[in-house]
């Protein structure tokens, strides 16, 4: 039998071995490497939205989003780059840019503060693209579970996806395009006129504090 | 088939038409959008409870396309084209006056070389006054003076070539009758792969190796989809082909089917071309009753069947892993790539992807020779390309161009230049998305994509949009980026909200200095170009670099303007 030789890519000049369907992002991880990403989930479905994550390729002029591209062997990657922290801080502004920059309570869910930490080691200007704010918050929403505060919403649909891909419950998607982009309920009303369980699950995947755990909330006061 | 939707069907008559065929989703939006006007929550409620697809699924998809309308009476409200050709014939204005009847603007609907169309319903009419609207076929396109060999236009002038008597009579069929009783498909392929014919939407990639690869990949039923979405403001080429020449269409997606093993077609075309959704079903009847699309097509054991597909308002569906979602019933974002559709396509199942002029293409090039296409080009490049020219130009139009024409060619002796009086200003590139040339560029480049590319722009799928030198320039970027803010998908965040960030420098938010709105318009556009998940967001920021590059002094203006 022919001798299975280990399969490894160059990741920042070091040699690390891979498993079949690894993706950069994760090889990347169990190195203890620094990315910063806004629409991972581990929990999810590679989405490849926020580009955060994006890492120098070999052979590749541009830069590629290492949470949706699979190891083989021997690619030549590269976590960072004075490019590439241009372009993440400069998304970071970006993303910014559509919310009122507020301090958001970690009560609000487990998740809630990767956008801000990741604002502050970049050092992002959060008022450089000030213009129009995307996202409307639902405080129609009278439910005593899930806070709706879409105002904060960057949109990644890690909650959207959280809801299909871990509970099958499909309560939630995304309506609108570009900008205008918004969560939604079938029709977009209430979650307790939808498919939804009140599981909580989209509420500690959001990076931002867009979702919030209500019950925590009201325990602070 | 594609039936006009009686109006008397009921939900579940309309349901049982469409629940067995391959790619409902879309076929039974339109059903109910047509028989009702517009998509009720009854009838979301209905398919989604049929398709087994999650309500809100279907809702969020059903708002991504903007001419599927969610109020009674929806359907018949009139649709005004405001692209970059129509805002500078009356279209806006039209738009206003029309506003109290529901009107709404839509970005360019492929009538630039005669403006402005209104959209209504079925029907699309023209004109630059409201009281001066009629519904005109399409304008055929112009020949060359030179008489210059074509390929894809070389038979469209014949009289009767759109019916399939007309059609054989001037050597349509003769390719497929070579290809399926004298060759074997990977001769085929051989063939297309000589002829170095290469994807005519804009991304170039060789047609023979796209098809080999669908041939070698693993999984059946395989597919060939004809990308029909022609929504590049600029392009209206593929409606002419569409108009008088549907069976070269459909001729070269069976030579396709033929040479790849693939047994289905979708041809899915933009809702913006409502005629051509009813002529085409009529040509693949045509074909399917002469025994030339079916089972046992020519009378061997090949089979193709061959369905149309109506899109719903949403350019990012050109991009063919959104036509690929969305004709599966997904919401229709781009999809990560690899996988490729050659492998992973449509139903994850391996489908070569080509657009009209690539496939129309085919047939000439299996009648004659791969040496004689690709002779039709000119200093090392092979065969031609269709251009929509429009804009500011004696005689805009259609024109086929041998790769590597000076571009000069084109403007000046083949569309007879500036109007009297006038000098051209700028010359947009792929639509919109190559941004502009200008100034001695014009000048000096050739109809091809090397040449434009050292130029910092892309030749792409060849629209060409001229303006003279009555134009403002940051107003017509204005424009063109406020499109591509309107066509963002949403999903990567450099496309959703650099395009609205650079829309916003445009219009005039943000008042900067000068240095200060450059360096953010050079930030968002270099991140956009390297990191954006697909060719919109990439695309997007030419045409506000162009503006910068050969313009500097309208930029100065606008941005002075503003600050004051």
């Amino acid at each position: 039998m022919e001798k299975t030789v280990q399969a490894t890519i160059q990741l920042d000049g070091e040699t690390v071995n891979f498993a079949t369907g690894e993706t950069i992002y994760e090889i990347a991880s169990r190195a203890d490497k620094f990315i910063p990403t806004l629409c991972y989930d581990p929990r999810l479905q590679p989405f490849g939205a926020c580009r955060l994550c994006v890492v120098e390729l070999k052979g590749s002029k541009n830069p590629v989003a290492s949470c949706t591209l699979k190891a083989t062997p021997n690619m030549e990657v590269t976590t960072t780059s004075e490019r590439i922290e241009k372009f993440r801080k400069t998304l970071l502004e970006l993303v910014t840019s559509e919310n009122p920059t507020i301090a958001v309570s970690p009560l609000r869910s487990y998740a809630s503060q990767e956008l801000s930490l990741l604002v502050e080691r970049y050092a992002a200007d959060t008022q450089r693209f000030a213009g129009e704010h995307s996202g409307h918050s639902r405080l129609d929403d009278k439910n005593p579970f899930l806070l709706r505060d879409y105002d904060l919403c960057i949109s990644c649909y890690r909650c959207v996806r959280v809801c299909a891909e871990q509970e099958g419950d499909y309560a939630i998607s995304v309506m609108n395009r570009g900008f205008h982009t918004q969560i939604t309920t079938e029709f977009n009303g209430i979650l307790k006129d939808s498919a939804c369980t009140f599981c909580g699950q989209c509420v500690q995947t959001c990076p931002t504090g867009a979702l919030g755990d209500k019950k925590a909330l009201r325990f602070a006061e | 088939m594609l039936l006009p939707t009686d109006p008397g069907s009921t939900d579940s008559e309309l349901i049982e038409r469409w629940r067995g065929e391959p790619a409902p989703l879309l076929a039974l939006l339109h059903a109910f959008h047509d028989r009702d006007g517009y998509l009720s929550e009854t009838a979301l409620r209905a398919i989604a409870q049929n398709l087994r697809m999650p309500l809100a699924d279907l809702f969020g998809t059903v708002t991504f396309y903007h001419h599927f309308s969610r109020e009674p009476q929806g359907l018949n409200a009139p649709r005004i084209c405001t692209g970059p050709v129509c805002s500078l014939r009356g279209g806006r204005e039209m738009l206003a006056a029309l506003a109290s009847q529901g009107a709404t603007a839509m970005p360019c609907a492929g009538r630039c070389d005669e403006p402005v169309p209104v959209l209504q319903g079925q029907r699309v009419l023209v004109g630059t006054k409201l009281d001066q609207l009629v519904h005109k076929a399409t304008i055929l396109p112009p020949p060359n003076p030179g008489g210059i060999e074509e390929c894809v236009f070389a038979e469209i002038r014949q009289p009767g070539r759109n019916t399939l008597a007309g059609y054989r009579r001037t050597g349509g069929y003769e390719g497929l009758t070579r290809a399926v009783t004298t060759m074997t498909p990977s001769a085929v392929i051989e063939f297309v792969r000589q002829s170095k014919l290469a994807g005519r939407g804009g991304a170039g990639f060789p047609t023979g190796q796209k098809w080999q690869a669908v041939a070698d990949a693993v999984g059946q039923p395989k597919a060939i989809v004809c990308n029909a979405d022609e929504g590049e403001p600029g392009c209206f080429k593929d409606r002419a082909i569409l108009d008088y020449d549907p069976f070269a269409v459909i001729e070269g997606m069976t030579i396709a089917a033929y040479a790849t093993g693939a047994t289905r077609g979708f041809i899915y075309l933009r809702y913006e071309y409502p005629e051509i959704a009813a002529s085409f079903q009529r040509a693949i009847d045509a074909a399917v009753a002469a025994n030339l699309v079916g089972n046992n097509i020519l009378g061997t054991a090949f089979h193709f069947a061959l369905y149309i597909r109506r899109g719903a308002g949403a350019y990012i569906c050109g991009e063919e892993g959104s036509l690929l979602n969305s004709l599966e019933g997904k919401h229709p974002f781009p999809r990560n790539r690899p996988p490729f559709p050659v492998t992973h396509g449509f139903e994850n199942l391996p489908t070569a992807v080509n657009n009209v002029e690539t496939l129309a293409s085919v047939p000439q090039i299996m009648r004659r020779s791969p040496e004689w296409y690709q002779g039709l080009g000119r200093n090392g490049h092979a065969g031609t390309k269709l251009v929509s020219l429009s804009g500011d130009v004696q005689q805009p139009g259609n024109y086929e161009v041998p790769f590597g024409l000076p571009l000069r060619t084109l403007l000046y002796e083949w569309a007879g230049g500036p109007l009297p009086g006038r000098s051209l200003q700028a010359v947009t590139m792929a639509g919109l998305s190559g941004g502009f040339l200008a100034k001695d560029d014009l000048a000096t480049v050739t109809i091809d994509e090397p040449s434009i590319r050292s130029k910092g722009s892309m030749l792409g799928a060849a629209g060409m949009i001229a303006f003279d030198d009555r134009r403002n320039m940051v107003e017509v970027a204005h424009n063109a980026m406020e499109f591509f803010a309107h066509e963002s998908c949403g999903k990567c965040f450099p496309c959703r909200i650099g395009t609205q960030r650079l829309t916003e420098r445009l219009a005039g938010a943000s008042p900067q200095t000068l240095p200060i709105w450059l360096a953010e318009v050079d930030d968002i556009s270099q991140t956009m170009k390297a990191v954006s998940a697909c060719g919109l967001g990439m695309a997007a920021p030419l045409v506000i670099e162009s503006l910068v590059r050969y313009f500097p002094e309208q930029v100065a203006q606008h941005v002075a303007k503003v600050s004051d």
